[in-house]
């Protein structure tokens, strides 16, 4: 191809906290072309879409619009060169008018009413877009928001349109529909990139595909040169075919009796009628997309959120629970370890004992008057040196503690609860890789004491290394289940997709 | 500009700058205040500063456990006064002090109670759950025992109050004897209490506290319990102290800023998780300084307000600059 690229990165990489979210990733995009990214989650397309976008800054590498290399402080600078992102949770604001919205950012001082709605109806209509201009963004349904803001793109002479899973939530009709608009902004000129888990998408839709994987470039090419199969091997790389640890048919449970069975559980538009048991001293591996309602499930189980009215049951070791509190989930032996250790993970401030410590307090409720603080501190240096916690000293406050070491604080403040189910959500989400493996062996050795322990793992590889038994949800239902023997990469991401 | 920040926080994210700033201010104000007025600099003055900020520190330990737990009590004054009404109309009817004292408490403590069940239970934000209780306390007491009237005399003979005013041994005056006992008991509550620990949990990360199971509700009811108690005991101190009860202090409104301004001044956030009774007795000290030195210089009223509401100012925007809005603040709001 000679023509020249309107978008292009040349070995870029951008790293988090010495994390690499992309690793030297070239990339380029044509005029009038539509372009696939594909990859697991964490694989680094939001990232490689937000460096486009001006939101974050390469770290190293360059950026070049129609071959000129520039430097985006904000996506204002990059809207201002005709790049426009529409994201997955729309941005527009609820109480405006979509053609409000649409005109959101360049207002005048003074706008007549009349004007911007004219302008707005002008731009739907060019699209064939049936959208009343005047009616609140907040009434519109999710797959119209998005053509408004695709619409919003178009009224700002957007060059290059970046899509993030925009067909995540709509009807087949709907993504029918945003693909015949796709195709008609394709024929003016509008470059379009979209990210999308649902493969055939990208192989019928797209002209030219790219894959990544853990932030590195797996392929790049026509959409004609890919198929369905070879996607996936892509996604998933071969260092699957590694030795996992667990035995090959997988731990057997310790006893019929699941420590914990749900039925049915349904909560808001996230979960719709899970049903699954966990067994004692095995691992069950929960895979699937973020979004499939696995850490909601969770936090329902938990009593944190509550499900819906009659939205199902709970049965811990044969007993029918219903928790309003998680206090009462911890009485009664349940620990949840946070996906987000930051949002509702630890006490920032606090010190590592006192972290460990209040884990152990939480155990006796309110029966415990006095904090025995000897106690928790002598308990925290156990569990210190138990998941080899490095910090200065124990006094020392959790935030400087590097990702992998606040990790094991959030898993001690739960195993010092001695529970009889773990709930491990994404154990090793944003940790170094030395950490990655001592976590991996934490969770493993719980499991062998005897515990019951889900595992949540949005990242194939460490579903397959650590779980004996595999169950896969999607849309907040749990699809398919395979013993430990059965499972492959394949297998799983095909049935987390479809 | 980052070096010196992290050479002092180094214990944690910039808890003590704020701290070292008023204390080198209060210093500083001391050092003024000797020189140029007259009387400021003996022995009976100092005696004086602190049994005048005794019923403040009172209340500020109130204050600082709510606010360390992420919440707000603007109720405080309003049970302060309507504690001491309760606790005057058992004294004047000539009941004995202790039945008085422990009908007062069970009171309080029930406006306190209904505070938290409001917060922990129908999960109304602090700040509007306990507005509302303080209109409806306030309310309450001036249409159903003062008739419409602001004030309720106290006898000065009843030995309750002289009791009260009084000196509890040579040299040591009942409302400094209380401030004391309040600051060890707030200490105690922070330091040894599982409910103490649980607060901080609470201000720190709420979430995080309520999935680590931590009893969330019960630890709220023992904060707004504690304040109504500090706000009960603030009460008698300074009806006694005056020999009446005067509502105005509620609808005026400006000790309760007063009591906001020593928390955050002593370097507490109002978000929380962090501060300690040392935190209290900084910020208390440069306002019971600030507050006798301008007494003394004769500076009226409305010009001590004008004053306190910029030293209010620059202490929100110095805690604004310490601790920069984040994430957190952003998706629990400020308070």
């Amino acid at each position: 191809m000679s023509r020249q690229p309107i978008v292009s990165l040349e070995t870029v990489t951008k790293s988090y906290g010495g994390i690499n979210a992309l690793e030297s990733v070239s990339f380029e995009l044509y005029p009038g072309e539509i372009h696939a990214l594909v990859g697991e989650n964490g694989a680094g397309k939001s990232t490689l879409c937000k460096l486009i976008a001006g939101v974050v800054a390469p770290s190293d590498g360059v950026l070049r619009i129609n071959g000129e290399v520039v430097k985006f402080q904000a996506p204002k600078d990059a809207s201002r060169h005709g790049i426009s992102m529409v994201y997955q949770e729309t941005s527009l604001v609820p109480q405006l008018s979509v053609a409000q919205n649409m005109m959101l950012g360049q207002e005048r001082t003074f706008n007549s009413v009349r004007k911007v709605r004219n302008a707005a109806r002008q731009v739907l209509q060019r699209l064939n877009f049936k959208v009343d201009p005047s009616q609140l963004a907040g009434s519109l349904s999710t797959a119209k928001r998005q053509m408004v803001e695709i619409a919003r793109a178009v009224l700002n002479q957007a060059r290059v349109i970046i899509l993030d899973e925009p067909t995540a939530a709509l009807t087949p009709e709907e993504t029918e529909h945003l693909f015949d608009l796709m195709k008609s902004l394709q024929a003016k000129g509008v470059a379009m990139i979209f990210i999308s888990h649902a493969l055939e998408e990208a192989l019928n839709h797209s002209d030219r595909i790219t894959v990544l994987r853990n932030g590195r470039l797996m392929a790049t090419g026509p959409a004609t040169d890919f198929d369905r199969g070879g996607l996936i091997r892509h996604m998933i790389g071969e260092e699957l075919n590694e030795q996992s640890m667990v035995p090959a048919t997988g731990r057997a449970a310790l006893s019929a009796l699941p420590v914990l069975r749900v039925e049915s559980i349904r909560m808001g538009s996230m979960v719709n009628n899970m049903s699954f048991s966990i067994f004692p001293g095995q691992i069950t591996g929960i895979a699937g997309l973020i979004g499939s309602g696995r850490s909601e499930v969770a936090k329902v189980i938990m009593g944190h959120t509550k499900r819906n009215f009659g939205g199902g049951r709970i049965w811990l070791e044969g007993r029918e629970v219903r928790y309003s509190l998680p206090a009462q989930a911890v009485a009664d032996g349940i620990a949840y370890v946070s996906e987000d250790r930051k949002l509702d993970g630890f006490f920032e401030s606090l010190s590592v004992s006192d972290n460990i410590g209040l884990g152990w307090l939480a155990k006796f409720g309110r029966r415990r008057w006095f904090a025995p603080l000897r106690k928790m501190r002598q308990l925290s240096r156990e569990w210190e040196q138990r998941l080899s916690i490095r910090s200065i000293g124990a006094d020392q406050s959790v935030l400087y503690l590097s990702g992998g070491n606040q990790q094991k604080v959030v898993i001690a403040k739960s195993l010092v609860q001695e529970p009889k189910l773990v709930i491990f959500d994404e154990p090793t989400r944003g940790v170094d890789v030395g950490a990655i493996a001592e976590i991996r062996q934490i969770v493993r050795k719980f499991a062998e004491s005897g515990a019951g322990v889900i595992l949540i793992s949005s990242y194939l590889p460490e579903i397959l290394d650590l779980s004996d038994r595999i169950l896969v949800a999607k849309s907040g239902t749990i699809v398919a289940e395979f013993a430990r023997g059965d499972a492959t990469a394949e297998k799983i991401l095909h049935a987390a997709i479809h | 500009m980052a070096d010196w920040k992290t050479m002092i926080n180094r214990g944690g994210p910039n808890t003590k700058l704020l701290e070292y700033v008023v204390m080198a201010v209060t210093v500083a104000l001391v050092v003024v205040f000797s020189l140029t007025v007259d009387g400021f600099a003996t022995l009976g003055n100092a005696g004086v500063i602190l049994s005048n900020s005794a019923s403040l520190v009172i209340l500020s330990c109130g204050m600082a456990v709510v606010i360390i737990s992420r919440g707000l009590d603007l109720s405080l004054i309003a049970v302060m006064v309507a504690g001491a009404t309760t606790f005057s109309v058992f004294i004047n009817a000539d009941y004995p002090a202790s039945m008085a004292f422990l009908v007062t408490l069970a009171a309080m403590a029930l406006v306190g109670l209904a505070n938290a069940w409001l917060i922990a239970y129908v999960e109304i934000p602090a700040m509007l759950a306990t507005l509302a209780s303080a209109m409806l306390v306030t309310g309450l007491f001036r249409f159903t025992i003062l008739r419409g009237e602001f004030m309720l005399l106290l006898s000065k003979s009843s030995p309750a109050v002289v009791f009260l005013s009084g000196n509890i041994m040579p040299g040591l005056s009942t409302p400094v004897a209380l401030m004391l006992v309040t600051l060890a008991a707030t200490m105690l509550l922070l330091r040894a209490m599982s409910a103490g620990r649980t607060i901080y949990a609470m201000g720190d990360n709420f979430q995080a506290a309520r999935l680590s199971g931590l009893p969330v509700r019960t630890t709220t009811i023992v904060v707004y319990v504690f304040a109504a108690f500090t706000a009960l005991c603030a009460g008698l101190v300074s009806s006694a102290a005056s020999g009446a009860v005067d509502f105005r202090t509620v609808t005026n409104g400006t000790l309760l800023f007063e009591v906001i301004l020593v928390v955050v001044l002593g370097g507490i956030p109002l978000r929380g998780g962090r501060g300690s009774v040392r935190n209290i007795i900084v910020g208390v000290a440069l306002i019971a300084v600030l507050r006798n030195g301008m007494t003394l210089m004769n500076f009226t009223s409305q010009m001590q307000d004008l004053l306190k509401g910029l030293v209010l100012i620059i202490a929100i925007v110095a805690d604004n600059y310490l601790n920069p809005r984040d994430t957190e603040t952003d998706t629990v709001g400020d308070l």
